[in-house]
């Protein structure tokens, strides 16, 4: 261990603690901005996620018009929350290095819990694996098929059970009551 | 390392916050057409000559090169006509539906979508009158909602004033070129 959380003084369990605090804040927004813009769904990830262009048929000859009957429903299924490819390549350019730098932060407070050696590199692993397949799922939605979205999700989840898997250990490393002393 | 933080900047100014809906669809239709009770779209394939001669017009390509008008019918009379527009700006896009009466005039415009950013800025504008503006402008005539309220925004709303001219144009352009003979020929 490169330090020891249960024994750091009490401005480092206090930064620590802070950290985690402002971070379950920022996930806990984060979610609700999903669940507003791209849902939690296989489906609604899909429907915001994939490209559009994939099916686009060549430009007719001469300009061709098709005529058909709508309903009002129709027109608010068209309210949908379209990621397109330019605003992927400049959401994965702004996010991918802040997950970076988040999952750094998490794994420095994973470097100083007393766990097992495997269990810390799986921690590290789940960290910064989790980024990588939330935005894996995004572009091989947009460019292969619908069905990656559940990949997004995974990665989504992944996320949220990293840090809730380190703000626990963290916590109970920290602030548990130490054995034989009155509170 | 003052060019990191630039970059640094250059992207935090650059990320577009998410699009926010103002006015749904449907009751931009219902108001736009008001009393219609059966809705027809009209979806125009663009070819590529077309398609360049409207870029060229009002440097706009429809999404996936097709037009796509609403007409709203009242038992077999057309009550007018309506199409959504997309302008997107550096702060994100903006979406606004422009109904025509059946002579081809403005009968109203409504800006359905904006961004967390542009939504205030585009709400003030529209808070001094800007879509009354556009009322009865006929293809052909050039919108001129921003020079009317100018003097009483600031210099963002009066930006997005001139998104929505932008959008205003385009579906001016895209009403009198190609619906207009779609609609002759119904």
């Amino acid at each position: 261990m490169i330090y020891d959380l249960r024994r750091a003084a009490l401005p480092v369990k206090w930064l620590v603690t802070c950290l985690l605090a402002t971070f379950g804040i920022a996930y806990g927004f984060g979610a609700w901005m999903v669940g507003l813009y791209a849902g939690f769904t296989p489906k609604s990830v899909a429907a915001t996620y994939a490209d559009r262009e994939m099916g686009m048929r060549m430009p007719p000859d001469t300009t061709m018009v098709l005529h058909h009957q709508v309903t009002l429903g129709e027109l608010a299924a068209d309210e949908q929350h379209v990621v397109d490819r330019n605003l992927l390549i400049q959401d994965t350019h702004v996010h991918v290095p802040m997950y970076g730098v988040i999952a750094a932060a998490l794994s420095l407070v994973v470097l100083g819990l007393a766990v097992p050696q495997w269990s810390a590199l799986a921690l590290i692993t789940l960290l910064f694996a989790a980024p990588w397949l939330d935005f894996a799922g995004m572009w091989l939605t947009k460019l292969a098929s619908p069905g990656f979205a559940l990949i997004t999700l995974l990665g989504g989840w992944a996320m949220g059970a990293g840090y809730m898997i380190v703000t626990a250990l963290a916590l109970w490393h920290m602030w548990r009551p130490a054995k034989g002393v009155a509170v | 390392m003052t060019k990191w933080i630039a970059g640094v900047a250059v992207a935090a100014v650059l990320h577009i916050t998410p699009t926010v809906v103002l006015v749904k669809r449907p009751e931009a239709v219902r108001t736009l057409l008001p009393g219609a009770e059966t809705f027809f779209a009209d979806d125009i394939h663009l070819s590529d000559v077309d398609a360049h001669r409207l870029h060229e017009a009002v440097d706009w390509s429809p999404e996936d090169g097709v037009l796509t008008f609403y007409t709203g019918r009242q038992g077999a009379g057309v009550v007018g006509s309506l199409v959504f527009v997309r302008v997107d700006t550096p702060h994100g896009p903006l979406e606004i539906a422009v109904g025509f009466k059946p002579d081809g005039a403005v009968a109203g415009v409504i800006v359905t979508k904006a961004t967390v950013e542009t939504k205030p800025w585009v709400l003030e504008a529209l808070r001094v009158g800007l879509t009354d503006a556009y009322r009865e402008l006929k293809p052909g005539a050039a919108p001129g909602g921003a020079a009317a309220i100018q003097d009483r925004v600031g210099t963002l709303p009066h930006y997005m004033a001139e998104q929505v001219d932008k959008g205003v144009a385009r579906a001016l352009a895209a009403w009198g070129t190609f619906y207009n003979h779609v609609r002759a020929a119904s």
